[in-house]
C-alpha cells in the first residue's frame, strides 16, 4: 500500500503538461451529471444576465471555452508550428446589449495562442466591438459602427467554434497564397517564388515566410470600420466601408492610425432570401491587400492603393430538417503594377446532417485554382492548386458541451509532400 | 320489487353518488422571481429583429398527485414559435399528450430537448409545412426545450400523470376545479427545483382555500 508521501511523490511525478491539465478542467466541466451541470448553467446564465426594470436596458455576457488540438504532417492554414502538434485553448467572451428596441450592440474578447493558433504564450485581445442603431424595424435599415465580421459570404455566420461544423475555416479562408501584404513583388519571378512555384526563397526567408502570406479572406475579417445592413422584401443588403481589406491580417484589423484609412475597402453583399430554406448571395469587395508598413517598399510614384485586391463572390445556403449546405466561390485578383494581376479562384462545399438530437456529422470539399502570370515570355500558373477534403463528427453531451473531431486530406501545397494529411480535436464548453 | 327492479335502484344510487358534485380548490402560489429579459444575439445578422421581446411573467403549476388513468384519446397541445420566443413559455401536459411546435415566425428555429424524459430535435421547418412537427411526451417529468439558432429561447415542458392541473395567473392565484373528493397531495411546481406540496381533504361540492407558502415559510417544499 502506497503511504501519503509515496502517493504525494507519485502525483508529483505525474504532474500533467499544459495541454493535459487544459483538457482536464474541459472533463471535469463536462462530466457532471446532466442535470446537475444544466441547473449551474441556468445560475451562471442567470448571474451573468442583467435588465432594467422595465426591460429598457438589457445585456449578457456568455462565452465559450475551447479546447482544441491538432495533429499534422505539416502545419495547415494558418496555424504556426514547427513541429507536428499543436494545443490550442481559447476563452472567448461575448457581450451582447440592448438599448431599447433601436440600439443594440455587441463584443468579442478572446484569451488564446494567437487568432491563428501557433506556438506562441496566451495572449487576451478584444477582437469585436460595434454598436448598431435601428431607426425603425419597418424602415428595414440598420447602421453599424465598429470593429466586427465582414459581411462578405455566408461562412460569418457559423465561424463560432459552437456553430461552426468544422474546426477550421473553409479554403478561401485561410489557405495562404504567394501574396505578402508587407511588400509587393518586384517581379513575377520573386511571385513564383513567393508561390513555392519556383524554388530560390533563402532558408532564412522559408522560415518565417509563412507569416507574410494571405489568403483570399482572412477568416471573418474582424475590421474596423461602419456597416449599413438592412432588408427590402426578399432581398437582404450590406454594405461596408473598413479600414482594410478582406485578405488583410488580424494585426492590421487593429492598427489605428491616419494611414491605415489611407485606403479604405469597401464590401457589400446583396442576397435573396425567398423563404427560411434557401439564401443566394452575391459578394464584391475593394481594398489595398498590403499594410501600412509596405508604403516604404513601394517603387516611386506608387502607392497602397494601386495593390488592390479586387473579390466577386457567389454563396448559397440550403437548410430543411437536419440538413444545411453551404456553398462559396470567390474570385480574387491582387492587382501588380508591373507584373500584371494575380488571379485565382477558391471554392468549397459543405454539408452538416444531424443524426440523432446529439451527433452530427459534416463533409467539405474546397479547392483553389490559380491564373498565370507573363515569366520568362511565358504564362505561368502563380501558384499550386490545392484541394482539401474534410470530415467531421461531432457529439453534443449537453446543451453546453460538444466535442468536435475532425479529419482532413489535402493536396497540393503542403511543404515537400504532395499530399497533407491532418487531424484536429475540438472540446466545447458554452455558458 | 323484482331484482330487475333492485338492480335498477342500485344503478340509480350509484348514478347519483357518481354525479356528486366535484371539489375544488382556490388559492395563491408565491412565485419565482422574474428572469431578466433575454437579449437576442444578433452580431451576424444583416436583419436585425427582437429589439422588444415579450416574455412571459413567472407562473407556477398547481396539480393534484395521485394515479390517474391516462386518457384515452391522447390530448393535443402546442407551443408556438413567436416572435424570437416560445409561446407559452411554460407548458403543463398529462402524460400521454401530443404537443405541437408550429412556427408562426418568416424565420428558421430548431428546437431540441436534451432531457431524459423525451430527446429530440426537431429541425428547421417553415411555417407552412404541413402536418406541424410535433411529439408525444409519454414519461413524466421536465422537458427544457431550446432552440439550436436563438440560443435565448428557452420553454418548459411539465408532464404530469394527473389530468388535474391548472398553470397560474402572473399573480399567482389560481383555481382548479373537477377534482374527486377525497384526501389527495396537491402540489405547487413553481420552478426547475421547487415543488410545494401539501395533503388536502376534498369535499363534494366545495372549494378549499390554499395558498402555497413565499420563499420565507418553506414548510411543505420538497
Amino acid at each position: 500500500m502506497t503511504s501519503p508521501p509515496d502517493r504525494g511523490k507519485s502525483l508529483r511525478a505525474a504532474r500533467p503538461s499544459g495541454g493535459v491539465r487544459w483538457l482536464a478542467i474541459g472533463v471535469f466541466l463536462a462530466v457532471p451529471g446532466a442535470a446537475t451541470a444544466g441547473a449551474w448553467f441556468d445560475d451562471l446564465e442567470q448571474a451573468l444576465s442583467f435588465s432594467s426594470p422595465g426591460g429598457n436596458l438589457r445585456g449578457r455576457v456568455s462565452g465559450t471555452l475551447d479546447l482544441e488540438g491538432h495533429v499534422f504532417a505539416d502545419p495547415p492554414g494558418l496555424i504556426e508550428s514547427d513541429g507536428h502538434a499543436l494545443f490550442s485553448p481559447r476563452l472567448t467572451t461575448f457581450l451582447d446589449a440592448q438599448l431599447g428596441p433601436a440600439v443594440y450592440g455587441f463584443a468579442q474578447a478572446r484569451i488564446d495562442r494567437g487568432f491563428d493558433p501557433g506556438e506562441r504564450s496566451l495572449e487576451a485581445r478584444l477582437d469585436e466591438f460595434a454598436l448598431r442603431f435601428t431607426p425603425s424595424r419597418d424602415a428595414g435599415v440598420s447602421l453599424q459602427l465598429g470593429r466586427f465580421a465582414t459581411v462578405v459570404g455566408n461562412w460569418t455566420n457559423r465561424h463560432g467554434s459552437w456553430g461552426n461544423p468544422f474546426i477550421s475555416a473553409p479554403l478561401p479562408y485561410e489557405n495562404p497564397t504567394g501574396i505578402w501584404d508587407n511588400e509587393p513583388p518586384a517581379t513575377s519571378t520573386i511571385l513564383l517564388q513567393w508561390s513555392h512555384v519556383l524554388p530560390g526563397l533563402p532558408a532564412p526567408v522559408t522560415r518565417v515566410e509563412k507569416r507574410l502570406r494571405v489568403p483570399v479572406l482572412w477568416g471573418p475579417g474582424y475590421t474596423l470600420g461602419a456597416a449599413v445592413l438592412g432588408a427590402w422584401r426578399d432581398v437582404r443588403y450590406a454594405l461596408e466601408i473598413k479600414q482594410a481589406g478582406l485578405s488583410s491580417r488580424p494585426e492590421t484589423w487593429r492598427e489605428a492610425n491616419s494611414e491605415a484609412w489611407a485606403h479604405p475597402a469597401v464590401s457589400g453583399r446583396l442576397a435573396y432570401v425567398p423563404n427560411p430554406a434557401w439564401n443566394f448571395g452575391l459578394s464584391a469587395a475593394a481594398g489595398s491587400y498590403l499594410r501600412p508598413e509596405a508604403a516604404a517598399t513601394l517603387p516611386a510614384g506608387r502607392s497602397r492603393g494601386d495593390y488592390r485586391q479586387l473579390v466577386l463572390a457567389q454563396d448559397v445556403a440550403f437548410a430543411w430538417r437536419h440538413l444545411q449546405i453551404w456553398a462559396e466561390i470567390f474570385a480574387a485578383r491582387f492587382e501588380i503594377p508591373g507584373i500584371g494581376n494575380a488571379d485565382t479562384m477558391a471554392w468549397y462545399l459543405e454539408a452538416s446532417q444531424r443524426f440523432s438530437p446529439q451527433f452530427q456529422a459534416a463533409l467539405r470539399w474546397s479547392q483553389q485554382v490559380f491564373g498565370t502570370i507573363p515569366e520568362a515570355g511565358r504564362a505561368v500558373a502563380w501558384g499550386h492548386e490545392v484541394w482539401r477534403l474534410e470530415v467531421a463528427p461531432a457529439y453534443r453531451f449537453t446543451p453546453q458541451v460538444q466535442l468536435k473531431l475532425q479529419a482532413s486530406l489535402q493536396r497540393g501545397d503542403t511543404g515537400n509532400r504532395r499530399f497533407g494529411h491532418g487531424a484536429a480535436g475540438q472540446l466545447t464548453v458554452r455558458f | 320489487m323484482n331484482l330487475r327492479g333492485l338492480t335498477c335502484v342500485f344503478a340509480l344510487a350509484l348514478g347519483i353518488a357518481g354525479a356528486a358534485p366535484p371539489a375544488a380548490v382556490e388559492g395563491r402560489v408565491a412565485l419565482a422571481a422574474a428572469r431578466p429579459l433575454p437579449v437576442v444575439n444578433q452580431r451576424y445578422e444583416i436583419v436585425t429583429r427582437g429589439g422588444v421581446l415579450a416574455t412571459d411573467p413567472p407562473v407556477a403549476i398547481v396539480y393534484l398527485e395521485g394515479p390517474f388513468p391516462p386518457p384515452v384519446d391522447p390530448p393535443v397541445a402546442e407551443i408556438r414559435q413567436k416572435d424570437l420566443a416560445f409561446v407559452p413559455s411554460l407548458l403543463a401536459v398529462q402524460a400521454g399528450t401530443r404537443v405541437e411546435f408550429p412556427n408562426d415566425d418568416d424565420t428558421y428555429h430548431n428546437i431540441f430537448s436534451f432531457s431524459r424524459p423525451k430527446r429530440f430535435d426537431l429541425g428547421r421547418y417553415r411555417s407552412d409545412e404541413r402536418p406541424v412537427p410535433s411529439q408525444v411526451f409519454n414519461q413524466p417529468g421536465l422537458i427544457t426545450l431550446r432552440c439550436d439558432i436563438h440560443e435565448h429561447m428557452r420553454a418548459l415542458i411539465v408532464v404530469l400523470e394527473t389530468p388535474h392541473f391548472v398553470v397560474t395567473g402572473p399573480d399567482g392565484r389560481f383555481q382548479l376545479g373537477g377534482l374527486p373528493a377525497g384526501r389527495h397531495t396537491l402540489k405547487a411546481w413553481i420552478d426547475s427545483r421547487t415543488t410545494r406540496e401539501v395533503v388536502v381533504e376534498l369535499d363534494a361540492g366545495k372549494t378549499l382555500r390554499v395558498d402555497f407558502p413565499g420563499a420565507g415559510n418553506p414548510a411543505g417544499e420538497r
